[in-house]
């Protein structure tokens, strides 16, 4: 994949390298050429300095041909304007824009672009892990489905998955154990100090509480 | 009129005042609070310390009665924003952005901003044209930059001196619209004779002006 990305943070430039490793061609643009001495020596990109909106920079970035096109400095409206650019006027297939601000986030997501708020989704993280055990609303981006793990304690020890499954709220979708994953079928017993994951309504989460004794 | 200004810098805060003078009712927004209390100071508009790119400051200033929100801060992309909030969230009928960098006017047209106003270009034309050693000035240009007003000096080695207008062959989709002669104002008719420092107003369709300038002013 040919994949622009305007900013190079801490974000920018780890997503670059890991873009990189994985041989796609990425291309790196910043304000500020000494952010790019943040991808270190095996990054084999392309970086270029300036502004990430300008259309002519955009246009030496080769973004005609991109598939992939990614804001992600430290300025909203920067990221949301760059983003903007890349999807309206140069038709880039996949475009994705970071953006601090809820408010802004949520506005510029109903009008059609594709933003990825930190703070949103850190402060659901945060939220999680102090008011739930082991539940995560975060890793699926929806607001009614979320995963959580439960450790395999007396009462569930030698139950098989179809007995733990509650259809249409509650589902077994792996099993750590040791150092193992295990895709579950139905009739898998699990043993004592297995991990289940699972995908969980949330609205079913206070009945899975009581349920499983969290 | 009501109107909400983003920007209490100079250009937002003489912006306000004109349109104070002028008897519309303006809300001027500014992060900067030193800027803030010397609007409030100065202006009779109600002023509003924040960050116009917020929504719930917006609606502080009024803007969900506003007929025009100008955004005239030295950032390009709050400008920008601020008008996308201003005409996406608010419904407010008519964005007035300011461009600080020229090259970022096409992305503003582009990205829903009704009036985009080049401030830098807008100035460096005025600044070009009084030290302009050239006798050819771009005065203005419309639809989106494919039609310009343009202003020359015949010279006296023009080619065209002593000539009728009828028998000038303009390059194509150009028009002579006024000539001025010392105090006097010519509208051209056929038989009107070019004279040596004339100063030519004409309407030209952008691309043909070298043709123009060759043909008035026979240089290039």
């Amino acid at each position: 994949m040919y994949v622009i990305i305007v900013g190079c943070g801490r974000v920018g430039s780890e997503l670059a390298k890991l873009l990189s490793a994985e041989s796609h061609d990425v291309v790196v643009i910043d304000k500020n050429p000494s952010a790019f001495e943040r991808l270190g020596g095996t990054f084999n990109g392309l970086t270029l300095v300036g502004n990430g909106f300008s259309l002519n920079l955009l246009k030496q970035a080769g973004i005609e041909k991109a598939d992939a096109f990614c804001a992600v400095t430290n300025g909203d409206n920067t990221n949301l304007v760059s983003a903007q650019a890349a999807k309206k006027i140069f038709n880039v297939p996949k475009v994705i824009a970071r953006v601090y601000d809820p408010e802004r986030a949520h506005i510029y997501k109903a009008l059609g672009l594709d933003i990825i708020s930190g703070t949103i989704l850190f402060a659901a993280m945060l939220r999680d892990k102090i008011i739930e055990s082991r539940f995560s609303s975060y890793l699926i981006e929806a607001k009614d489905l979320g995963v959580i793990e439960i450790e395999v304690k007396n009462n569930l020890v030698g139950k098989t998955i179809q007995d733990i499954n509650i259809p249409g709220e509650f589902l077994v979708v792996a099993i750590r154990r040791l150092q193992d994953v295990i895709i579950p079928e139905p009739h898998t017993t699990v043993k004592a100090k297995d991990v289940l994951m699972a995908a969980v309504k949330v609205a079913s989460l206070p009945g899975v509480k009581e349920k499983f004794n969290l | 009129m009501y109107i909400v200004i983003v920007g209490a810098g100079k250009v937002g805060y003489f912006l306000a005042k004109r349109l104070c003078l002028n008897k519309h009712t303006v809300s001027i927004v500014d992060k900067d609070k030193q800027l803030c209390e010397e609007a409030a100071k100065e202006l009779e508009a109600l002023v509003i310390n924040g960050d116009g790119c917020d929504p719930h400051i917006l609606e502080e200033a009024g803007v969900n009665r506003a007929e025009v929100v100008a955004a005239v801060t030295g950032d390009d992309e709050d400008n920008l924003i601020i008008c996308q909030l201003a005409k996406e969230i608010f419904k407010v009928k008519r964005a007035v952005g300011r461009v600080n960098n020229p090259d970022n006017e096409h992305t503003f047209s582009e990205l829903g901003v009704d009036v985009p106003v080049d401030s830098t270009k807008i100035i460096a034309k005025i600044i070009e044209e009084e030290v302009s050693f050239s006798d050819f000035v771009n005065l203005m240009s419309f639809k989106r930059g494919k039609l310009a007003i343009v202003r020359l000096d015949l010279p006296n080695d023009s080619p065209v001196i002593d000539k009728q207008v009828q028998d000038v062959q303009l390059p194509p989709d150009s028009v002579l619209v006024s000539i001025v002669r010392g105090e006097e104002v010519i509208v051209p008719k056929g038989n009107t004779i070019l004279k040596p420092g004339d100063d030519i107003i004409a309407l030209t369709v952008i691309g043909n002006e070298p043709q123009l300038l060759n043909l008035l002013v026979g240089k290039l």
